[in-house]
């Protein structure tokens, strides 16, 4: 490694912990588990706290940028990043965490379906005090309830131990599916291009979504299809669909691809994975209707954009929503309200940037 | 390579026409604090064993006491809307000796699973008060039947004896299970 590269992945390694510290103004005022180091700074220095997290944005993007420019050591990346992140606050941008803790207690400590019991109808528990929609049903797969069952139940109900075991099971399918994109792209482009994502790094190691389990059984699926493996392969995309359900959209192109393999024709893999991102795209834009676009959805698709980097539009487009999405953040993290102009906002930047993108590859194309 | 992408557009297609079909339910809402379930698939019907059967595999998807709770009470109120529906289409027999008791001992076992989720600390107000409105709700349809039934009925199926049916005294009987859980 030369001097270079060692310097920037100290300042990245710096940026990390800043990172760390920073997620942790955004404490819930009810989060008694973590009351010692509440200072609600994030709720009254709305203005200040907005222009750093724009700030770690647009850094975030920089050392992106720079890591898909120059040679740097892939697991040294992710390494780094894994470990310091696991210290981060998950619910900074979005509460899900505790909605998989909170529907993982109704189950596996008050022994209710969550499908039928809605968390908010358990009237003492101490998590409604923090938990989003806990007037909803279970939002999630039954697959997905089951994973929840292994940091649940081996945290004993430690709340603390159990915040960070899910932590650990989205990181340990974070890095499963880093190594899929290895094995299937053959590259160290394709896991660079998706692990150290901005977005999949802000949500899948700081907020800790589920998506990179669904996406990770749907590329696993797709990686036993390039086997031939039909059956297990179908097994881990109903696995992948029985956790969020979105993967659904990939059905068509899996059936297709099937058809081809049974009917022995020669099978365009980047063709397939072109499909499978538009149709998770299409999904992602689709969600818009149901309640709204969600930044970390964009996992759904740049799961499999980062497959085929070679096509340079779909890449732009990929990275402006990446970018676009977490400004996403900003109106409400400023305002502190999710009515008012706060909507118009986010569509303007959630759009834009991708606009831009197209307009940009377009010329491009034209005068190359 | 053409013909493929033509293929795929059709894959596309198909499924952006389905789900968006599916994004625009038709629901409706009745305005009333309870509200009884339209009728099922009835005795005599073709769909009526499979939905036997569903109901059957449902009990053990209702895990858990307010899960079972929320069974009996939901079994309950689709026996009774048999046999308000029997009744009135003078079925008298399956009506009384079947589907209200049915609903009577759905009905029975609601609040002993309340309590039961009680004594595990979780709170039942809201759902005691829901038995409450559904046992006030029972009790309006019954008394409604009673008032338009005949007292008694004689049932005579070919080639078997006759069976004297007390109507009103079952009718009553359900009455008075449900008046103790108000």
């Amino acid at each position: 490694m030369n001097r270079l590269n060692r310097l920037v992945i100290i300042f990245y390694t710096l940026f990390l912990f800043s990172f760390v510290l920073f997620s942790y103004l955004f404490l819930d005022p009810n989060l008694f588990y973590f009351k010692k180091i509440y200072t609600g700074f994030a709720f009254t220095n709305r203005a200040l706290v907005t222009y750093l997290y724009i700030f770690l944005v647009l850094t975030s993007f920089l050392f992106y940028l720079l890591f898909l420019k120059k040679k740097f050591n892939l697991k040294l990346l992710v390494g780094i990043t894994c470990t310091i992140l696991f210290f981060s606050y998950s619910a900074m941008l979005s509460q899900d965490i505790f909605n998989y803790l909170t529907t993982a207690k109704v189950i596996f400590k008050y022994h209710e379906n969550p499908y039928l019991v809605m968390p908010i109808e358990l009237i003492n528990d101490s998590n409604l005090l923090f938990t989003h929609a806990a007037n909803k049903l279970a939002l999630y797969g039954p697959f997905w309830i089951i994973l929840s069952a292994i940091p649940y139940l081996t945290s004993l109900g430690n709340f603390i131990l159990s915040f960070f075991e899910f932590k650990i099971l989205i990181i340990f399918f974070y890095l499963g599916t880093i190594w899929l994109i290895n094995k299937i792209s053959k590259s160290d482009y394709s896991p660079l291009l998706f692990a150290l994502n901005p977005l999949v790094v802000i949500e899948i190691l700081v907020g800790n979504h589920n998506d990179i389990v669904m996406m990770f059984f749907a590329l696993f699926s797709f990686f036993l299809l390039i086997r031939k493996k039909i059956l297990f392969a179908s097994l881990f995309l109903i696995l992948s669909i029985l956790i969020k359900y979105a993967t659904i959209f990939l059905l068509p192109v899996f059936i297709f691809t099937v058809f081809k393999i049974i009917k022995k024709q020669k099978i365009d893999w980047d063709g397939v994975f072109f499909y499978c991102s538009f149709s998770m795209i299409l999904i992602f834009l689709l969600s818009a209707f149901r309640e709204e676009i969600y930044p970390w959805y964009a996992v759904w698709f740049l799961t499999f954009s980062s497959l085929i980097p070679q096509k340079k539009m779909l890449l732009l487009v990929t990275l402006a929503f990446s970018f676009g999405l977490l400004l996403r953040y900003v109106p409400f993290m400023l305002i502190g309200s999710h009515f008012g102009i706060t909507p118009m906002i986010k569509t303007f930047v959630t759009f834009v940037p991708v606009i831009l993108a197209i307009i940009y590859g377009y010329f491009k194309k034209i005068y190359r | 390579m053409a013909f493929e992408i033509k293929k795929m557009r059709k894959f596309f297609l198909i499924g952006f026409i389905l789900f968006t079909l599916t994004l625009y339910p038709n629901l409706a809402y009745a305005s009333s604090s309870y509200v009884l379930p339209y009728p099922s698939a009835m005795p005599g019907s073709l769909l009526y064993r499979p939905r036997l059967f569903l109901e059957t595999l449902q009990k053990y998807w209702y895990f858990g006491n307010l899960g079972q709770f929320k069974y009996n009470l939901k079994e309950s109120d689709k026996y009774l809307v048999e046999a308000k529906t029997l009744f009135e289409y003078n079925q008298y027999l399956h009506a009384s000796s079947a589907s209200l008791k049915y609903s009577d001992e759905f009905f029975i076992r609601t609040l002993p699973f309340l309590e039961k989720a009680k004594n595990e600390g979780k709170d039942i107000s809201e759902m005691r008060k829901t038995l409450r409105e559904a046992s006030s709700k029972h009790i309006e349809v019954l008394k409604k039947l009673s008032n338009e039934l005949p007292q008694e009925f004689e049932w005579k199926a070919e080639k078997e004896k006759p069976i004297l049916i007390h109507i009103r005294k079952e009718i009553e009987k359900s009455i008075s299970i449900r008046t103790k859980y108000l």
